[in-house]
């Protein structure tokens, strides 16, 4: 048999018809009911809602403790140790950077208009999900800070071999490790085993690597036109 | 009056076009409790976008768009949080309430799981092929332009015929 445009409508219709017969999703009970439509939204935000920003949220508050507490350590060593003041100090830029970056993808999660079209929310929500990486390049700039803190004058200048055989190679090591890091921790590379265990395995990054996928499908989905273009002119 | 007769106004409009919510629904969910869960969902965010809806936009155009948009979200956060569904689950759930099994039952199941196996966005265009919307309106829905829509949808049509046939032979 071969299907004709009218013959699938029909059949859609038909199915249409059958599902109202079942009534395999009964909105009658509730969609009129403007008392329940309003607990709904209250129950909908403390749980279904917020799952990515809850944890958001929770990265926000853990940040703000980790800052000041480590400002209370810089405001209480009163600049006696440089080394100490200045890799504390980077450690809390990097930090604040990141609190930044996860507030404005709460606030751009919230503002997610759902009644615009559906490749470019779908695009939005795709891009915000694989900016994760961007948090997480940022994060690993610290990195080196936490190997110089505990740096002074008299460890540089009297202590020489366990500072320049030890110390110094190890922060080396780690300072050109967070360049290396910076540099391809990137979409392009989420397929590489080390970025699947640097980032996160799991729940988490396999939805990362669906993101990435769908947003490709997006531009595949809108670009075929130029194809076609491409295909006309030949 | 006020908030309450507007959001009881704005709840009749949506009563009204239901039937977009529970197709979409039974596209994107095969699990009955999925689809009551998504067609919650899709009530919600259509209320929460009830403040950038234009009434001189058609009401139906602009509730396929926030519908499909937040069905697509749900089915790729369940798709991504837990194993994949089986793709005849509704089928058969609607299968068990109509007693004829005849070729009519076959191929709505077979249309059904046919969409079911399109990418998100090429079986949300299917939709609204099969709910016999303009190319334009389809365009506006998607944010492709309408020479776009008309050539996917006929890349769609031939693959579902297709299948179709191939079972058929």
């Amino acid at each position: 048999m071969i299907m004709e445009d009218d013959d699938l409508k029909n059949i859609w219709h038909e199915y249409d018809r059958r599902i109202e017969e079942a009534k395999l999703l009964n909105l009658q009970s509730w969609a009129l009911n403007f008392r329940w439509f309003q607990d709904s939204r209250i129950q909908k935000a403390r749980s279904k809602l917020g799952a990515a920003v809850r944890f958001k949220l929770f990265a926000v508050l853990l940040g703000v403790v980790w800052i000041f507490f480590l400002g209370v350590l810089v405001y209480g060593n009163q600049l006696k140790n440089l080394y100490f003041t200045i890799s504390l100090g980077m450690i809390i830029l990097f930090n604040v950077i990141a609190i930044v970056v996860y507030i404005k993808h709460i606030i751009l999660i919230r503002k997610i208009d759902y009644s615009e079209s559906i490749t470019d929310t779908q695009k939005r929500l795709a891009n915000l999900q694989l900016s994760t990486f961007w948090i997480s390049r940022i994060l690993w700039l610290q990195m080196p800070f936490y190997c110089t803190w505990f740096w002074n004058s008299s460890l540089i200048d009297f202590s020489s071999l366990r500072f320049w055989l030890i110390t110094f190679p190890i922060t080396l090591f780690f300072i050109l490790l967070t360049i290396y890091l910076y540099r391809n921790i990137n979409i392009r590379n989420i397929d590489k085993w080390w970025v699947k265990r640097l980032m996160m395995s799991g729940p988490e990054y396999k939805s990362l690597v669906e993101a990435k996928k769908f947003v490709a499908e997006i531009d595949e989905f809108k670009k075929d036109l130029l194809l076609n273009k491409e295909f006309q002119n030949m | 009056m006020g908030t309450q007769q507007a959001g009881e106004n704005f709840l009749k409009l949506i009563q009204d076009n239901k039937g977009i919510i529970v197709r979409i629904c039974n596209s994107y969910c095969a699990k009955k409790n999925d689809r009551e869960d998504l067609a919650q969902e899709i009530t919600i965010q259509l209320w929460k976008a009830g403040d950038h809806y234009d009434p001189n936009q058609k009401f139906s155009t602009w509730m396929y768009r926030v519908a499909l948009n937040v069905a697509i979200s749900f089915y790729r956060k369940t798709k991504t949080a837990i194993s994949p569904m089986p793709l005849d689950e509704g089928c058969h759930e609607l299968e068990d309430k109509s007693e004829a099994a005849d070729e009519t039952d076959g191929n709505i199941n077979l249309l059904q799981r046919f969409i079911n196996e399109l990418g998100e966005l090429d079986r949300a265009l299917m939709i609204l092929f099969l709910e016999e919307k303009t190319y334009a309106e389809m365009a506006e829905i998607l944010g492709i332009s309408e020479t776009n829509v008309a050539t996917k949808i006929s890349r769609t049509k031939k693959k579902i015929k297709q299948k179709f046939s191939e079972l058929n032979k």
